[in-house]
């Protein structure tokens, strides 16, 4: 049933522009780091990072991708619930022979995808982009393939919270303010303390303790899942 | 007992300690087009929601199919299509493609979608984006979506809600024939009497959620009654021959107003009055319209006795109402 829930719900995004906002989220921090290398190229290459180049633009291009994984999560989420709010389709979707809990979760999987569609995309277009500007060393795989992936494993409370909220909250302006506001907070994160589940994105690249905030995030997403699948399930639908 | 399609015993649902529905017993027998009627805010849509599990009741049991709602929903919602107020559309994907998010939980076959589609007449636009659709073509895409499972119970809120006289029609035309072609039980509910006399075979009347009356239409009209009016040239001087008839009017706007008088009484009466040379010019049997019947009715008993004044003003009554509550 959640697999049918899945397909449906993909399908509800055509023409939404969702998978834009996937698209231009994860190309656009790379385009940015084009033009950063493209006018930089000397002092980035043979000055600033020239002991490791590819180093060198994968940090820099993970300065911007814990902002950019709370903007995503916040714009993807309230899309998603947009398309049932509008029209106030809750009220024939859960009417349908289906559990709250299973379209609950399948509103959470949409989101899911398209956050790891984005870290896909980021990691190939980084690719390409080190590639075309013919940075010199051994291509580090590895990073460029989580680089993205574990900050967004480590913001997974963000999506807990945006799940209940976009899902639950009629009036989506509370919570993509406060998303919007949680993504420009975030940009200091690595000079909050830890106890901030707000830096743990930024903390899960530069600590050195990747693991253990990756874990976090997914321990405290879990909570904030089942709280919110719990409230949705119960709540009566106006 | 076991042919009621829908049962709720005691049902209740309160908002901030006010009852919204109060201790509602509904029955509605299979293959019946029940009319659910009341006045804006009686609880009918609270009531509907209850029945498809999207509030949960305070107290109180809903059974469908002889199934009790909180344990079976699944199953139970598997054989009922629902239109809940305004329709629900995702006005970014056309007619097809909404009745396929719905086919695919479903779990109908894709020519379903054609059949729904003929039904409502939409076969024509159903490439369109839903966005452009009239609010009548929206309503009838949400009745397709309501049929797309043959379900075997219909419950359509206000189905004919803000659509003109031809889009109503339309939709009456679709509801009234569903029982005879396809065997489906209809829950319709409405806030317009002539809507649900038009449709409906039986008839539940709520008021501030608590169930008034439960039957049917012609036991309803049956409480009616009837009046015969005369309209003449000198109602004064008939009223005088129609006692000598032995028959006592009340005179009303010039009219000679009659009740419970029988064919012979008023065969006899025209003839009296002929002879006594009054101009008759018309004599017509006015039923007490179903509309004061409704508002006598919703109105409590404290409005009983100013019931030939609502039947004069219905419709000044009727607006009255809806300005107090």
């Amino acid at each position: 049933m959640i697999g049918k829930l899945l397909v449906t719900d993909l399908l509800k995004m055509r023409r939404t522009g969702i998978w834009w906002v996937v698209m231009v989220g994860s190309v656009g921090l790379t385009a940015m780091q084009a033009l950063n290398f493209g006018l930089r190229y000397d002092y980035l290459v043979h000055d600033a990072y020239a002991s490791n180049p590819w180093g060198g633009l994968i940090e820099s291009t993970g300065v911007f991708v814990p902002i950019a994984i709370y903007l995503a999560m916040t714009l993807l989420m309230s899309m998603i619930a947009n398309i049932e709010n509008r029209q106030n389709s809750w009220k024939q979707t859960l009417a349908l022979p289906v559990r709250r809990s299973q379209v609950f979760a399948s509103k959470f999987l949409s989101c899911l995808i398209q956050l790891l569609a984005a870290c896909v995309l980021l990691t190939v277009s980084t690719l390409i982009l080190g590639l075309v500007l013919k940075l010199p060393g051994p291509i580090p795989y590895m990073e460029l393939a989580t680089f993205g992936f574990y900050p967004m494993l480590a913001s997974l409370p963000m999506l807990g919270v945006m799940l209940w909220l976009t899902l639950t909250v009629r009036n989506q302006a509370i919570p993509i303010a406060l998303g919007i506001a949680a993504s420009l907070t975030s940009v200091f994160g690595a000079s909050m303390p830890e106890l901030l589940p707000l830096s743990w994105p930024a903390l899960a690249i530069h600590s050195g303790q990747t693991m253990r905030f990756v874990g976090l995030g997914i321990g405290v997403f879990a909570v904030l899942y089942l709280l919110g699948s719990l409230h949705f399930s119960r709540k009566d639908v106006a | 007992m076991t042919d009621m399609m829908i049962e709720t015993r005691n049902l209740t649902k309160k908002y901030k300690g006010t009852p919204a529905v109060d201790a509602l017993n509904l029955a509605i027998p299979r293959g019946e087009i029940y009319g659910f009627l009341g006045p804006n805010g009686a609880g009918k849509t609270t009531t509907i929601r209850m029945l498809l599990g999207l509030i949960k009741p305070d107290s109180g049991v809903v059974q469908i199919f002889g199934q009790d709602l909180k344990r079976e929903r699944i199953k139970i919602l598997r054989r009922v299509g629902s239109l809940v107020e305004y329709p629900s559309y995702y006005g970014h994907l056309n007619a097809v493609e909404n009745l396929e998010t719905i086919r695919r939980i479903l779990n109908v076959p894709k020519s379903r979608i054609d059949e729904v589609l003929h039904t409502v007449g939409l076969t024509k636009d159903a490439k369109r984006s839903v966005k452009g659709y009239s609010l009548g073509m929206k309503q009838r895409l949400g009745i397709a979506s309501a049929l797309l499972g043959s379900p075997e119970l219909l419950i359509l809120d206000e189905p004919t809600n803000g659509l003109d006289p031809s889009g109503i029609l339309e939709i009456r035309e679709l509801i009234k024939k569903m029982p005879q072609q396809q065997g489906i039980t209809v829950l319709v509910s409405s806030h317009l009497l002539s809507e649900v006399e038009q449709m409906a075979s039986s008839v539940g009347i709520v008021n501030q959620g608590k169930m008034v009356f439960q039957d049917s239409i012609p036991n309803l009209q049956r409480k009616a009654g009837s009046e015969i009016h005369i309209a003449l040239s000198d109602p004064d001087a008939a009223m005088i021959t129609a006692r000598e008839q032995g028959c006592f009017p009340r005179l009303d706007q010039g009219r000679l107003v009659f009740k419970g008088i029988d064919n012979g009484q008023i065969a006899r009466l025209v003839a009296a009055l002929v002879d006594a040379r009054h101009s008759i010019y018309r004599v017509e049997e006015r039923r007490k319209s179903l509309e004061d019947l409704f508002l006598t009715m919703t109105s409590g008993a404290s409005n009983a006795n100013s019931e030939r004044h609502e039947a004069s003003a219905p419709r000044a009554a009727g607006l009255r109402k809806e300005a107090a509550q």
